[in-house]
């Protein structure tokens, strides 16, 4: 009987239509810039991506884990089964019961959906968002009572045709939510383009526990820099796009977000996908940008992003601070998308906003954004005596100082510093006024070729001379010189020399018991971890450690560690300036006075300088150089 | 009470003993170093007179501070002896002073130059005079002790105002009537330069910019914006930076009118519509002269507002108000900010963080309005007042008010007068 | 009918670093060129071609820079005065003084005298073109203007407090097109005779005191030196606080 065989037939066409939904989106990704990827090797290693890497950052949320686990792998495998028990029609009653055992997890899972879905939290999209805990239980149960038969527990032809009416409705439903919605964008895409995404990421490296943190560079040869419209993405970025499930993890964590600038980093990415597949953002139902509406945004791939899409102080308001990266249980990489299409502002344009294009001018003029001599630089150092790599040619460590030379403020942690490796007797040289700026602010601008000139000349003058270490107190030249400049660094001017932020290099001199200190006697100090050290390099330890070893306990922040929250201070975000409601800063040293502490301790001069920016009364702010240089017993000789 | 002096000797003791708890209270009651001897006669504590010199050296002021009095005094007197007289007969050349008048007057530039000139003129011997060479209306009454031997006043509607091509005719015309061995001119942006310019390349002389060092030989200029000395021929026509020379200031000159026979001129191409009103705060604060900056001392907004207004300053505001959304980015002062040139800066309630002081290095004269005596500003500040600073303005604004009306008045009797 | 402008151009020089870039002044004409005639606004440079200063000026958005290629050492006036007449410029803005070089601020002065044309100095603005007429603001000192009207074709030397140059953007910068003409050869012979050093610093002049009486010697020599931190008012009443400042303000001449 034909009516027999309806579900059956309605899986096998959702099936199909779901396939070709599929490869229609995948024809989108297509439009996407070539970028090559080791495609068998990605597809061979996702499903280890996915249970290990994946659920590494869901796992942070664990009635989330569970809850996905149960659907997800109850989903994955029933529909599995139901292929074989239902198309393939293999008469095995222990088949049968194992579908019934993969529903009912799924059926536990997706109630376990449902019930978060009762009452969500902000963050969370609404929209077809709150129907998938529905479609989730409808196809469990359809295909429950379905399987029931196979199973033996129900004779062949219960129910009659009535039954199978309703069930094939439900079959419609659970499928048309869980195929036909996953080729066609439902929510459900998430599953099948995330899958993708992690085969294909542009950033392999970050599976197994690896960190992938530097910008790619860009060619400065095509014909248009940067990110203009959708369509000159890499298309495994597009694929990114697609993988968002809108789960808001991102918009919690943004800084900008917080502090009311018109960034939400989940909408951003929606409105890529918005771009990506033409059309408008009317359907979305998440938080909006702060102070913008939702609905009037449309683009295509063909169609320039900031002409419509996404408005220029979004793309500016982002700190760089990679909250939402290291948030992302799809490892989604928002800080790429933002530098490349403000690559495209920057270097197609000329619209880098308010003192952008000042400090890009001084950078490209003077090779330092505040357009001071370059025979100044070393002017802090006067009453150092330290040695200049020019005279030394050869030493042990290379103090790269960084443009906190030209700043009151940072040479104070600059002499700290230097006063430190003095009392251990390091073998230290600076470059002197051979040193330039290492090119952060001008890559996160946009500026990539003020980037790469600033690189490859700082890269010739670091290949003159043999040292075997590099240390900086600034953490954003930290990851430039350690993450970035390899792209360039065709001489091997830094191969095998080890790139370290002082607080890692005092570490090792206080354990290796070349610093001696007393204890601290002050008050309660809280630690303030720098994006660009803490989640760009993953240094969390040694500036505890540090702390520690003066005795004190530090009194940690909520948002702290990988969670830590920006001090307002990076991606050129104080040079853009774009407004909000409040200041990320005094956010942070909210964050900072709520630990009771008198004294933060902080690992860069960008942080000091944010966070001393703000209005007493307030903690008192302090480099980690700074604390330990008061502690420090001088030995008299 | 008896009127014989009695000794003290606990007292006296005490003024011996330096080591005394209460010697400081009893040594400081001795004031002026006045001291009652032991005789009763008053005598003079060597040890606590005088003051300590700018160069460290310890100086005894006997006319007690008085020494200003009498010698208001004594230099009107000295103006009364005329200054020795210069003059110069029936001259074999000139060299001819295209001076600013900036408001009618000779300025400090201008007079910087006259003394060249008159430098030029002992180098090179001969019988020169200087000539100024004035358009327009001149206040100026004291051309003869600024070293002025002549004064060419080339008068008429064509010079008033804003007329480089009708000057420019009528110098050509002084150089074809007279016999001109230099032309000098201040390099200002007053008119000097644009004037000198015009000169040359109708002249067809090529002359020297931004000369500072000048003798009859040889010109010192500046070049590449200002990072080369070009040195070279003095040239004819030189336009000259400030203290190129010495002020005259020892002799007293003829200030002799002397006259241009044709004055017509071409009818002008570029025409003067005059001064524009310019709103304080449209000036770009890196020019601003005059900058009244609010901090996070300000609460009341709209009185700043006002009190800037009142005194005509151009606004301008420290990180805080910025950030606070009270002031516009644009008006922001410091590291981060604009780097303000003004001559005077009035710094409400801003304690000076490290970056502001900065942007306000270049400032003149610095006057502080705060509530903490001990912050950055007050240090850096000329004139430092301690208080609140609404109760402040609002008397400042007072006294500008007044001031503007008397001076309205003053300048209404001036104009009646002058009817 | 769109006037024709062009805008002069010369590689700058960077106050600081003393590098090459775009100079001030030079942008600042661009910039004005760009509002009055878009993209129909011609730049020219006498110079070399190869030069990639001329590439930051043409990140401003031209499509091409017109290059009269000429040593450095040539003297630009003759190709500069033959490329107006035959473009029939109507309106050539310049900077004041050029960053490098001689800086005496005379090209536009020759150009004006050759061409027979016309020159204001100092232009803030074009703030109209009617009738063969422009309507200029002219930048006096301290951010004041004067308004002036000058009768088409003219050359207008730029003031830095004319509107700020755009950003220079590297892309189109790099595909700028230099549209290079033969320039002239005339060698600049005066300049041979100089001789040029590296600025010396300028003496800042001391006040000279020439005392009469030793009274004057005396109270030259026991002035309070100038500087150190300056007068604190505390206890006064605010309305002696508030005269105190008006002095100043009056003394500065500040409020008049």
């Amino acid at each position: 009987m034909v009516i027999d065989w309806l579900p059956s037939i309605l899986i096998v066409v959702l099936l199909l239509l779901g396939v070709i939904g599929m490869l229609r989106r995948a024809s989108l990704w297509r439009a996407g810039q070539p970028e090559k990827v080791n495609i068998i090797a990605g597809l061979m290693a996702m499903p280890g991506r996915y249970l290990k890497d994946l659920h590494h950052v869901v796992e942070r949320d664990k009635y989330m884990s569970k809850t996905h686990v149960a659907t997800g792998g109850g989903f994955v495998l029933s529909m599995v089964l139901v292929l074989v028990v239902h198309v393939f029609k293999v008469q095995q009653q222990i088949v049968a019961w194992a579908l019934l055992g993969a529903l009912l997890l799924m059926l536990v899972g997706a109630f376990f959906v449902f019930k978060r879905r009762l009452n969500p939290p902000e963050r969370l999209s609404k929209g077809p968002w709150m129907r998938l805990p529905k479609s989730l239980i409808t196809f469990a149960v359809t295909f429950i009572v379905l399987t029931l038969p196979a199973a033996g527990i129900l004779p062949e032809g219960t129910g009659g045709i009535a039954l199978i009416m309703v069930l094939s409705i439900g079959v419609i439903i659970g499928l048309g939510e869980l195929l036909f919605g996953m080729g066609w964008g439902g929510p459900m895409k998430h599953a099948f383009a995330g899958a993708l995404h992690l085969a294909f990421h542009r950033r392999p490296e970050r599976f197994g526990g690896g960190r992938s943190t530097g910008l790619k560079p860009v060619d400065l040869t095509s014909a248009v820099i940067g990110v203009a419209k959708p369509s000159d993405f890499k298309w495994n970025q597009l694929l990114g796009f697609d993988a968002c499930v809108q789960c808001g993890k991102c918009q919690a964590m943004c800084p900008a977000f917080a502090a009311g600038q018109p960034l939400n980093p989940k909408k951003l990415i929606q409105d890529m996908v918005v771009g990506l597949a033409g059309g408008t953002d009317a359907n979305y139902a998440g938080s909006p940008y702060p102070g913008k509406e939702v609905g009037q945004a449309k683009g295509n791939p063909n169609e320039i992003i900031t002409a419509g899409l996404v408005s220029q102080e979004t793309l500016w308001s982002c700190t760089t601070c990679r909250a939402c990266v290291e948030e992302c249980p799809m490892m989604i990489e928002h800080v790429d998308a933002i530098v490349d299409m403000r690559r495209f502002l920057t270097m197609e344009k000329g619209e880098t906003p308010n003192k952008g294009s000042e400090v890009l001018e001084n950078i490209i003029a003077t090779d330092n954004p505040g357009g001071y001599a370059p025979g100044s630089r070393t002017n802090w150092a006067a009453d150092q005596n330290l040695p200049v790599m020019k005279d030394k040619k050869e030493v042990d460590v290379l103090f790269w100082v960084s443009d906190g030379a030209f700043d009151m403020r940072s040479q104070r942690i600059l002499r700290a510093f230097v006063k430190l490796m003095k009392a251990a007797n390091v073998d230290v040289a600076i470059l002197g006024d051979e040193e330039r700026d290492s090119g952060d602010v001008a890559r996160r601008l946009g500026d990539d070729a003020t980037f790469q000139s600033l690189a490859k000349r700082n890269l010739a003058t670091l290949g003159q001379y043999k040292f075997n270490k590099i240390v900086t107190t600034d953490p954003h030249a930290y990851h430039c010189l350690r993450n970035e400049y390899a792209d360039f660094d065709k001489d091997g001017a830094l191969a095998g020399v080890e790139v370290l932020h002082h607080t890692t290099f005092l570490n090792q001199l206080v354990q290796s018991g070349a610093l001696k200190l007393d204890a601290f006697k002050g008050g309660k100090v809280t630690y303030h971890d720098p994006c660009y050290l803490g989640r760009y390099n993953g240094e969390y330890e040694a500036p505890r450690d540090l702390l520690r070893s003066l005795g004190i306990e530090i009194a940690e922040m909520e948002r702290s560690g990988f969670r830590s929250r920006c001090c307002g201070g990076g991606g050129g975000a104080p040079i853009t300036d774009i407004p909000g409601e409040r200041r990320i800063a005094d956010m942070r040293m909210e964050d900072a006075s709520a630990t009771g502490a008198e004294l933060v301790a902080v690992g860069c001069q960008q942080c000091t300088a944010m966070l001393e920016g703000v209005v007493e009364p307030r903690p008192q702010v302090k480099d980690i150089s700074e604390i330990l240089v008061d502690q420090l017993i001088e030995e008299v000789h | 009470m008896s009127d014989i002096i009695r000794r003290d000797p606990r007292a006296e003791w005490i003024m011996r003993n330096r080591l005394h708890p209460l010697h400081e209270q009893y040594a400081s009651q001795e004031e002026g170093g006045e001291v009652r001897g032991p005789s009763g006669l008053i005598r003079k504590f060597p040890h606590k007179v005088g003051f300590i010199g700018p160069n460290g050296i310890k100086r005894i002021d006997r006319l007690k501070g008085n020494a200003t009095a009498p010698k208001g005094k004594r230099s009107a007197a000295a103006q009364e002896v005329q200054l020795p007289l210069h003059k110069v007969d029936s001259p074999d050349y000139y060299i001819m002073v295209v001076a600013d008048m900036v408001g009618g007057r000779l300025t400090g530039h201008d007079k910087d130059i006259l003394g060249l000139a008159h430098k030029l003129i002992a180098e090179q011997g001969g019988n020169g005079a200087v000539v100024a060479v004035c358009f327009g209306e001149v206040k100026e009454e004291h051309f003869d002790t600024a070293g002025v031997d002549r004064v060419l006043h080339i008068e008429g509607e064509a010079f008033e105002g804003y007329a480089p091509e009708a000057r420019v005719q009528a110098l050509a015309k002084v150089e074809a009537q007279y016999t001109v061995k230099h032309w000098l001119f201040p390099d200002s942006i007053h008119g000097g330069c644009d004037l000198a310019s015009r000169l040359a390349a109708r002249l067809g002389e090529r002359p020297a910019t931004q000369a500072w060092q000048v003798n009859a030989e040889q010109t010192v200029s500046r070049g590449a914006s200002a990072s080369l000395d070009i040195t070279r021929q003095t040239p004819k026509i030189l336009m000259l930076l400030e203290e190129c020379a010495d002020a005259i200031d020892e002799t007293r000159h003829e200030a002799t009118p002397m006259s241009l026979d044709d004055v017509s001129v071409a009818a002008a191409t570029i025409k003067d519509k005059g001064l524009m009103a310019v709103d304080p705060n449209a000036i770009p604060m890196a020019e601003a002269e005059f900058i009244l900056s609010a901090g996070n001392g300000i609460h009341n907004w709209d009185q700043f507002h006002e009190a800037a207004q009142v005194l005509g300053a151009t606004e301008g505001a420290s990180r805080v108000a910025v950030d606070d959304g009270f002031m516009p980015r644009s008006r922001q002062v410091g590291a981060t900010g604009t780097w303000v040139t003004a001559r005077v800066y009035v710094a409400v309630g801003i304690s000076g963080a490290i970056q502001h002081m900065q942007g306000i290095g270049q400032v003149d004269k610095v006057v502080a309005i705060n509530t903490d005596a001990g912050c950055d500003m007050v240090k850096r500040a000329a004139l430092s007042v301690i208080g609140d600073s609404e109760e402040i303005l609002a008397e400042l604004m007072k006294l500008v008010a007044e001031h503007k009306q008397t001076s309205l008045s003053d300048q209404a009797e001036e104009n009646s007068n002058a009817a | 009918m769109p006037h024709k402008v062009i805008s002069l151009i010369s590689v700058g020089r960077h106050p600081q670093s003393g590098r090459s870039r775009r100079a001030d002044q030079d942008s600042r004409a661009v910039e004005l060129g760009l509002k009055l005639a878009g993209t129909g606004l011609d730049v020219v440079h006498a110079g070399n071609s190869e030069e990639p200063v001329l590439r930051q000026y043409a990140g401003m958005g031209l499509p091409k820079v017109t290059v009269l290629e000429q040593a450095e050492s040539a003297d630009a006036l003759p190709a500069l005065s033959n490329y107006l007449k035959a473009e029939k410029a109507d309106i050539v803005l310049t900077g004041v003084r050029s960053e490098s070089g001689e800086s005496s601020g005379m090209t536009p002065y020759l150009l004006a005298e050759q061409l027979g044309w016309p020159i204001v100095a100092r232009v803030a603005d074009i703030v109209e073109i009617k009738d063969g007429e422009a309507q200029v603001l002219l930048a006096l000192p301290r951010g004041q203007r004067r308004q002036v009207t000058v009768k088409l074709p003219f050359i207008a030397s730029i003031d830095n407090a004319a509107q700020a140059a755009r950003q220079s953007a590297y892309g189109p910068g790099l595909r700028a097109k230099m549209a290079a003409q033969t320039g002239s050869t005339e060698e600049d012979n005066v300049r041979v005779n100089w001789s040029e050093a590296p600025a010396k610093a300028r003496p800042k002049r001391l006040k000279v005191v020439k005392a009469k009486t030793a009274a004057d010697r005396f109270k030259a020599a026991t002035a309070k030196p100038q500087g150190g931190s300056g007068k604190v008012m505390k206890n006064e009443s605010a309305q002696e606080k508030a005269q105190a400042i008006f002095d100043l303000l009056i003394e500065e001449k500040v409020i008049r």
